[in-house]
């Protein structure tokens, strides 16, 4: 099976992400590293229907801190490369994060949200607060197997979302504990798992986009640089897990 | 360097036991793989036991740490009796307490050096790490009372908790099967109702030494050298047994494969029959999973047998540099935590492969260095003085800073 998947992932990777792209896809990102690794068949199903609805959870880097507005976060970049791809869709995203929140508060967002209204896609952002705190990885997982069960059941797709890397975290957090469990949590759920952390630490090595050593008057425009190659790679992910669950279904 | 090694050569003339090498051999070898785990980034972390097994570095060396406490203790209980042993226990608690922090203050002090050069706001959950920012008064307090324990600074506070509970429990040690009886049901007690010892941040600590001093005990039992007419005898290890042998390397394989499996990329999961992945996500280190626990003692057996007591290797040029480390455990593993602090900022700063050679070589230049100059000092604390007739001064009378041993 894993040799159809790459070749689907190739195809995918080959056309073009959006009219105004330039550059190689999603910046420059590894391929195995977009690698769905499971297929998202309620998206797939949502795409084809007409009308897809997203709801994004997280900490403080769903908001999108430190660019030039709401508009160059990624979830808004993200919602921006979809339509371009699919003009006609009925596209539907919401985000819902705060500074400092646990996978245990996301999960209670998540919770609220989907009360509130039903979603085909969670893209759920977890771990950086938990290891900048050195919270217990226990506590983690078991709000994650929750939280996933529970969308399960709700009929919406997931895809969890790693810490974002810097040399910061990497020095001073046991950040590699927390990476670790979310991997075998996705794995275990049947979930893809976007690794930020893994993407990010490509792009800060090959000098694509180093916001630890930008200098002060660009940091701005790194930092939505950054976030735009972040959606580009998500998309990239998203299409490619899509793809799977078509092929998996005739 | 193998002349500073202690138990070399021949048999110590007082007890007439000879000292197990190859505990202090694994020993060093399990304090170089802590300073490795404890520098995120750093290559080498790719091949230490952590990757191939359910267990990792600290199993290991709490295990030792176990059965040097046994050997030691259970010695100058035999010779000084309980009243004398608590004193010494306490002492050495007190030393840890006094490194602990110590450690923690140059721990405060890297990540206020690295959070200042952080100055972006695209990492505000990461500002999280710098406590001392937000709340210095009550970081510092719950820093002292051990319910604020930074990242890679748990293992101490684990070992103060563990070294306090063999006080009380040290006249057992001439009865391990009431000793082991005992902790096997603490630990079964504390895992069953989840209990843990509280933490600052909420939850409990991140090493729950509740559970963890099974894995001490067991060390101890082992380490353990009843006194047999004045004399010591041999210490009571699990004898061999091909079944025991046997059911310990498929604990190793199937471990190692289970990692394996979960390192390879997600598809492989797919084939299986039974969700292996679920069942890792749920093997916790705080609580330390039975299946953990399993592990590092199935490894401590094999290799106990597997690695004869003369073998000729231990006493090599090659092992020397490992068994000092290993026979001064305490100063080499407090430099190797103070000496990863230094790897993470020079890794910070750099990560091609010249400073990985660099960071690698330099930490176990300086941690064989820690264990040669404790030995070195050692022999010469234990050496006859030789005084010049003139020489009128009192001796020292022994207190709480010279110390009687």
């Amino acid at each position: 099976m894993s040799w159809l998947r790459r070749l689907l992932l190739l195809g995918v990777l080959l056309v073009p992400v959006g009219a105004t792209a330039a550059g190689p896809p999603a910046c420059g990102a590894p391929m195995e590293l977009l690698d769905p690794g499971a297929p998202l068949p309620t998206v797939a199903r949502a795409v084809t229907a007409g009308a897809l609805r997203i709801l994004v959870v997280g900490s403080a880097s769903v908001l999108g801190p430190g660019t030039s507005g709401q508009a160059a976060g990624w979830p808004a970049r993200l919602q921006a490369l979809i339509l371009a791809r699919r003009p006609g869709l009925k596209l539907e995203l919401r985000v819902r994060g705060a500074r400092g929140a646990t996978a245990t508060d996301t999960a209670g967002m998540l919770r609220e949200e989907l009360a509130r209204k039903p979603a085909d896609l969670v893209l759920w952002q977890t771990g950086t607060v938990e290891a900048a705190r050195g919270l217990e990885v226990d506590e983690m997982v078991e709000a994650l197997h929750g939280g996933l069960d529970q969308l399960k059941a709700a009929g919406a797709g997931a895809v969890l979302i790693d810490p974002q890397f810097s040399r910061f975290l990497r020095a001073n957090a046991n950040v590699d504990a927390y990476r670790e469990a979310l991997r075998l949590v996705a794995a275990a759920h049947g979930v893809p798992l976007f690794r930020r952390y893994e993407v990010m630490r490509h792009w800060a090595e090959t000098d694509t986009i180093d916001l630890e050593r930008a200098p002060r008057n660009a940091r701005t425009a790194v930092t939505d640089r950054l976030n735009d190659c972040l959606a580009q790679a998500i998309a990239m992910l998203l299409r490619a897990a899509v793809a799977e669950a078509r092929a998996a279904t005739p | 360097m193998r002349s500073l090694i202690r138990g070399a050569q021949e048999a110590s003339p007082k007890s007439g036991a000879r000292r197990d090498l190859r505990v202090d051999f694994f020993r060093g070898i399990a304090l170089f793989c802590i300073f490795i785990d404890h520098v995120p980034g750093n290559w080498l972390g790719l091949l230490t036991l952590r990757n191939i097994a359910l267990c990792d570095a600290t199993e290991a060396f709490v295990l030792l740490a176990g059965y040097a406490a046994g050997l030691a203790y259970g010695a100058t209980l035999d010779r000084r009796g309980f009243t004398f042993t608590a004193a010494s226990l306490l002492r050495r608690v007190g030393t840890l307490y006094v490194a602990h922090i110590f450690l923690l203050v140059v721990f405060t002090a890297q990540v206020g050096f690295s959070a200042a050069a952080l100055d972006t706001t695209a990492y505000l959950d990461e500002l999280h790490l710098d406590v001392f920012a937000e709340q210095p008064y009550q970081a510092l307090l719950q820093a002292l009372l051990l319910r604020f324990q930074p990242a890679f600074l748990d293992i101490l506070p684990l070992y103060i908790v563990l070294l306090l509970l063999l006080i009380p429990a040290s006249p057992l040690l001439r009865h391990p099967a009431v000793l082991l009886g005992l902790s096997g049901a603490g630990y079964l007690v504390v895992r069953l109702l989840d209990l843990n010892l509280p933490g600052w941040t909420g939850g409990g600590w991140f090493f729950n030494p509740l559970a963890w001093q099974l894995l001490f005990f067991a060390g101890c039992a082992l380490g353990y050298v009843p006194r047999a007419a004045g004399r010591r005898g041999t210490p009571p290890a699990v004898p061999f047994h091909p079944l025991l042998a046997a059911a310990a390397g498929l604990v190793l394989v199937v471990g190692a494969a289970a990692m394996l499996i979960a390192y390879a990329d997600a598809d492989s999961f797919a084939g299986l029959p039974e969700n292996v992945a679920l069942v890792l996500a749920d093997v916790d280190k705080t609580g330390l999973h039975p299946f953990r626990l399993v592990s590092i003692l199935a490894l401590a057996y094999l290799l106990g047998h597997l690695v004869p007591f003369d073998a000729g290797w231990v006493r090599s040029r090659v092992a020397a540099p490992f068994v000092l480390m290993g026979q001064h455990g305490l100063p080499v593993f407090c430099t190797g935590i103070f000496l990863s602090f230094l790897g993470r900022l020079a890794l910070e700063q750099a990560e091609g492969w010249l400073m990985q050679l660099a960071v690698n070589l330099a930490g176990l230049a300086v941690l064989v260095g820690v264990g040669a100059i404790a030995a070195w000092y050692r022999l010469r604390e234990q050496a006859p003085v030789q005084r010049p007739a003139a020489d009128a001064l009192p001796d020292v009378a022994p207190s709480s800073t010279t110390p009687v041993q």
